[in-house]
């Protein structure tokens, strides 16, 4: 494995009880890659990323993350968890902190910065996403679907993860808001960080995406730049799914 | 003497010791509620974060305790406990029995409000890295004390009232009093009158005031405004 790889999953499995959800998953992401997994829903694509940050402890297989083994039982799950940045369908920003104070906690109770510190970090943070002074002390359920998802961003950023990890991220949004936060994602994808994004959005993929993971049924079917596998994809699977997912974009 | 004249001659002439009585109902009450939030927080967060064995122990103890009438649980402090050579007065016996029961049920609210707190707000919590505990004390509790406001309001009132099974190890708070001022007078059902409005007053003023925390505490746009 290259030093370049920043994350390298090997042959990752996963159960829930007797539902196969992983099977066999094998995944590089090098520093600085943007790649986007597309696939059918309930094919393990959410999971995978769970796994990649721990919240879901994999069943069998090697995740490489930052030149350091983090699937065996020894390693510190928070200072992993630390690196890596989240975004999740449902925002799922603290409910009872304002938007400036979501981006603070971590910052003040993970990175023990000082308040005015993570304040400082924390605006930079939230202007770098759009969101401007006077929506900094808005309480999420103040905030729009789309501003809530950057105000998430602006979380996870904040923290200077190496990886960054989106599930879904748009698929919860009032399609008018869908524009905003796929802006802010190409801009952090043409900024150079390590991303991976699941997402129904081809359109993002194909402007933003420097590889593109089609997923079906708990494993990779097929890899490949995105024009490759979006506009010309080689498996029967693959061709269908996107047949469909391109319709309907035309329709729209 | 009619019935409205009889009540004024009660007060005037019972008015300091009825005050002295529903004073130390109100001190109870209190104390006893206090003790109750201070036991029932750690002991819901022992039920469900704490370890198996923790976990037991404190599901035992909340089973006994809702198990058995809280009259046995002071008379068992009371009378019981100086036979082991701990002796409480009266007062303090009452205030520590009904701070342990209430203990137990506060911690089953507590427990339930825990629950309510969305999952996804563990998930978030802990995808940027805080502790179980960080995420407890920062994301958890602040969530769920807010939805536990309305029950602890109902255990609040409940202890109002039975505060006054103080009477039966003679503490003289406003049930025993009354019982005193009409056996003296023969005036049972004027007295107990004043007791009742006494208690609904109480109580009514406890409920508005909760209704003022919640509503300052109310995290700002989710919660429906209007509603009754």
């Amino acid at each position: 494995m290259g030093s370049d790889k920043l994350l390298f999953i090997e042959d990752l499995h996963k159960y829930y009880g007797k539902h196969h959800v992983l099977k066999g998953v094998n995944l590089a992401v090098n520093e600085g890659e943007s790649v986007v997994i597309i696939g059918p829903s309930g094919s393990g694509k959410s999971t995978l990323l769970r796994c990649i940050n721990l919240l879901v402890k994999p069943d069998k297989g090697r995740i490489v993350f930052d030149n350091e083994e983090i699937t065996t039982g020894k390693i510190d799950v928070r200072r992993v968890r630390e690196k890596i940045g989240f975004v999740f369908q449902h925002f799922n920003l603290f409910l009872h902190l304002t938007a400036i104070e979501n981006v603070m906690l971590g910052l003040i109770k993970v990175k023990n910065y000082p308040r005015e510190k993570a304040r400082r970090i924390a605006e930079e943070a939230l202007l770098s996403v759009g969101i401007t002074e006077e929506l900094w002390n808005k309480y999420p359920a103040q905030l729009s679907g789309g501003q809530q998802q950057r105000v998430a961003i602006a979380r996870a950023i904040a923290m200077e993860p190496k990886l960054l990890l989106f599930d879904e991220p748009t698929s919860a949004l009032d399609p008018e808001l869908i524009g905003e936060v796929l802006k802010v994602m190409e801009k952090l994808a043409n900024e150079g960080r390590t991303m991976i994004v699941v997402t129904h959005e081809i359109g993002f993929a194909l402007k933003a995406a420097d590889r593109v993971v089609f997923f079906d049924d708990g494993k990779i079917i097929e890899e490949g730049s995105p024009e490759q596998v979006i506009l010309n994809p080689k498996t029967e699977r693959a061709r269908r799914f996107l047949f469909s997912i391109r319709e309907l974009y035309r329709l729209e | 003497m009619g019935f409205a004249e009889e009540i004024v001659y009660l007060v005037s002439t019972y008015g300091v010791s009825l005050f002295n009585a529903m004073l130390l109902t109100l001190e109870i009450t209190s104390i006893g509620f206090t003790l109750g939030v201070l036991l029932g927080l750690p002991i819901s967060l022992g039920r469900v974060y704490g370890p198996l064995p923790l976990k037991a122990l404190l599901a035992a103890y909340i089973e006994l305790i809702r198990g058995t009438p809280m009259i046995v649980q002071l008379f068992f402090i009371y009378y019981a406990l100086p036979l082991v050579g701990i002796k409480l007065d009266a007062f303090t016996a009452s205030i520590i029995a009904i701070g342990l029961n209430s203990a137990a049920y506060q911690a089953e609210y507590f427990r339930m409000a825990f629950g309510a707190v969305p999952r996804e707000q563990w998930e978030a919590a802990l995808s940027i890295g805080l502790s179980k505990w960080s995420t407890i004390t920062n994301v958890i509790i602040p969530q769920g004390v807010r939805i536990a406001i309305p029950a602890l309001t109902n255990e609040l009132i409940y202890l109002l009232k039975y505060s006054s099974i103080a009477y039966f190890v003679t503490v003289p708070e406003t049930v025993y009093v009354s019982k005193v001022i009409g056996a003296k007078t023969l005036l049972h059902i004027q007295i107990y009158t004043i007791t009742a409005v006494f208690y609904i007053l109480v109580a009514v003023v406890l409920t508005k005031s909760a209704k003022k925390l919640e509503e300052r505490v109310s995290i700002p746009g989710l919660v429906v405004k209007g509603r009754i």
